[in-house]
């Protein structure tokens, strides 16, 4: 099907798009990547009156060290990630997490900020962006300010960034050489929304993990970290016995939602297999 | 498509009833809506915008009121067009029954949701809906402080 | 509302200048404005890969971009690659081993592979079935498609050694 027609505005300058989004408000929508945007409008299922394409914004792009973090800008796109040397070393959960999504003519054109400020139930980006303590920088009318990932996302496709902002981008502490992680995820044809996943990241000094992250997606309406088992886990000396333990405790605390693939029992026990096999993965590196 | 659920809300049985046939209060607690008429006692007809996700759909609906009990219960039928968008469709019942401190309201819902809406939203139209409820009965609590007001000041039981 | 606005690229080699509405998209851009018929149209969701054309080296979903946003940019179809020989051994691959039949993926598949080829030449069979799920066919079952793209991969990594 083909979009309604709509007008079409390549922006120049984070203040130019700011000023657009303040006088069409609901009206405009920002294009990046466009591969959500692109598609629902191909459905008709959203009807703007303008694409403001942000592509060109420069604030927005690039991947570098600032002082102690990785900067990773909303515009970099999910092949870039899957690509970048200095991801590789300083998040590599990230990279493992690339190719997860969607499919590769796809991720050369839909980007970071895109997925984090949609906030997709089944997204990998937004779990992600909380197991590596990312805070994102946003920038409104009113100045930019920061939010902790943890706090970044609110409800079903609901986000804190408020209507008259902009993601800029992420800052991202940097990983040492005794972080260990596992991505995982669940799908029924590789490419497809997760059916449940897992990012999980931890400090791993022999069989000890502390500053624990297990954040599950696609199991509920935001990402949602597994804190009883984290704290379970955190600073303990990891066996089979433990990690028992943190997956009926990840169990009985993340209330998990049905969706069309499968229930939310369905949903629990995959929680507790993926914490499984994320947990054994990291203990074995 | 099944949402059933209830809702505690700190107004008594009367001002809850009273909000719920008021078509200006379902106008600012709907979310997105855009216009409400009364056509009849039984019959409402509104225009709401449903804002989830990437979603814009702008719904024509229409609401029918049968079976109805004052101040205790009543069954909706409903029917939207979203034009190119897709179609919903679904009955509900509606019981308000006193609970400490306000109403209870219990609810339960079958819908349907056709087209493209159906189609590709049909992986979240639950979480959907159950927001959209969360949604509304948040904005209608907040409309109903005024009526409360209004009917202990008129004295009416 | 909408003007159209004027555009200039390079598509298989050729600057095309033109005056386009914004809501139009690549691939109907290409196919009924330059008679491309190469890339096809199968979901316009993004999801079938038939519409899969080149920008800037890289493949994308001609669906889920569209014609204004190529503008200063470098567009290859399947028509353009076969005509610089940039697909041939690919080509040969595919007829060998019975990878095409009625053609409707053929266009994406090949540049999808193309691109896999060239970026991930280690790739196993593992790694190239997932690469190819983003293209769809109806008709071969996949396995020959498969089995092209390896020989390629293969003879590739034999002269390297």
């Amino acid at each position: 099907m083909k979009a309604a027609a709509f007008d079409y505005i390549k922006a120049q300058s984070v203040p130019e798009v700011l000023a657009l989004m303040s006088e069409h408000g609901d009206d405009a929508r920002l294009m990046a990547g466009g591969q959500t945007l692109l598609a629902t409008l191909n459905m008709r299922l959203s009807e703007p009156q303008l694409l403001i394409d942000i592509t060109e914004l420069t604030e927005l792009k690039g991947i570098e060290i600032i002082g102690e973090h990785l900067w990773v800008g909303a515009l970099v796109t999910h092949t870039e990630i899957e690509n970048a040397a200095l991801v590789k070393k300083y998040a590599p959960i990230l990279c493992a997490a690339a190719p997860h999504i969607a499919h590769r003519a796809i991720r050369n054109l839909g980007t970071w900020g895109g997925s984090l400020v949609y906030g997709d139930p089944a997204a990998e980006w937004p779990a992600c962006s909380i197991a590596v303590n990312a805070t994102m920088v946003v920038r409104g009318l009113q100045g930019e300010r920061r939010i902790l990932a943890s706090d970044f996302f609110v409800d079903l496709y609901t986000t804190a960034l408020a209507p008259d902002e902009i993601l800029m981008g992420t800052e991202i502490p940097l990983a040492n050489a005794k972080q260990v992680f596992s991505f995982q995820e669940l799908a029924r044809r590789h490419g497809d929304y997760a059916v449940a996943g897992l990012a999980a990241v931890a400090k791993k000094t022999g069989q000890v993990f502390s500053d624990c992250h297990f954040v599950f997606f696609s199991v509920a309406t935001t990402p949602v970290a597994a804190v009883q088992a984290q704290s379970l886990v955190n600073d303990q000396a990891v066996n089979a016995e433990l990690i028992a333990a943190a997956v009926a405790a990840a169990r009985a605390e993340i209330e998990t939602m049905e969706d069309i693939t499968n229930s939310a029992a369905a949903k629990s026990h995959l929680v507790g297999v993926l914490l499984e096999r994320a947990l054994k993965k990291m203990l074995a590196e | 498509m099944e949402l059933n659920g209830e809702q505690f809300i700190a107004a008594s049985v009367p001002v809850v009833w009273r909000g719920l046939n008021d078509i200006a209060v379902l106008g600012k607690a709907i979310p997105g809506c855009e216009s409400i008429e009364r056509i009849s006692p039984e019959e409402v007809h509104a225009k709401v915008m449903f804002k989830i996700g990437p979603v814009r759909a702008r719904f024509a609906g229409k609401l029918l009121l049968s079976e109805v009990v004052e101040e205790k219960s009543c069954a909706l039928a409903f029917e939207g067009s979203g034009g190119a968008a897709g179609f919903a469709k679904g009955r509900s019942r509606v019981e308000l029954s006193n609970a400490e401190g306000g109403t209870l309201v219990s609810f339960t819902t079958e819908a349907s949701i056709g087209g493209k809406l159906g189609q590709i939203g049909g992986r979240l139209i639950s979480a959907s809906a159950k927001k959209i409820a969360d949604d509304f009965f948040q904005a209608f609590a907040k409309e109903l402080n005024p009526l409360a007001n209004e009917i202990t000041d008129g004295g009416v039981a | 509302m909408n003007p159209k606005i004027p555009i200039e690229m390079i598509v298989n080699g050729n600057r095309v200048q033109a005056e386009i509405e914004p809501r139009r998209h690549l691939v109907d851009f290409l196919r009924e404005d330059l008679g491309l018929k190469g890339p096809h149209l199968g979901c316009e969701q993004g999801a079938c890969g038939a519409c899969t054309v080149r920008v800037n080296g890289q493949i994308v979903r001609g669906c889920l971009y569209l014609a204004v946003q190529a503008n200063g940019k470098v567009v290859d179809t399947v028509e353009g690659l076969t005509a610089q020989g940039a697909l041939t051994e690919l080509q040969d691959a595919f007829m060998r081993r019975n990878a095409m039949q009625c053609g409707f993926c053929s266009s994406g598949m090949l540049l999808a592979a193309a691109e896999l080829i060239e970026q991930q030449p280690q790739a196993t069979r593992a790694e190239v079935r997932e690469w190819i799920s983003g293209n769809y066919c109806r008709c071969t079952g996949y396995h020959s498609i498969v089995d092209a793209i390896m020989d390629i991969l293969e003879a590739q990594r034999e002269q390297t050694e």
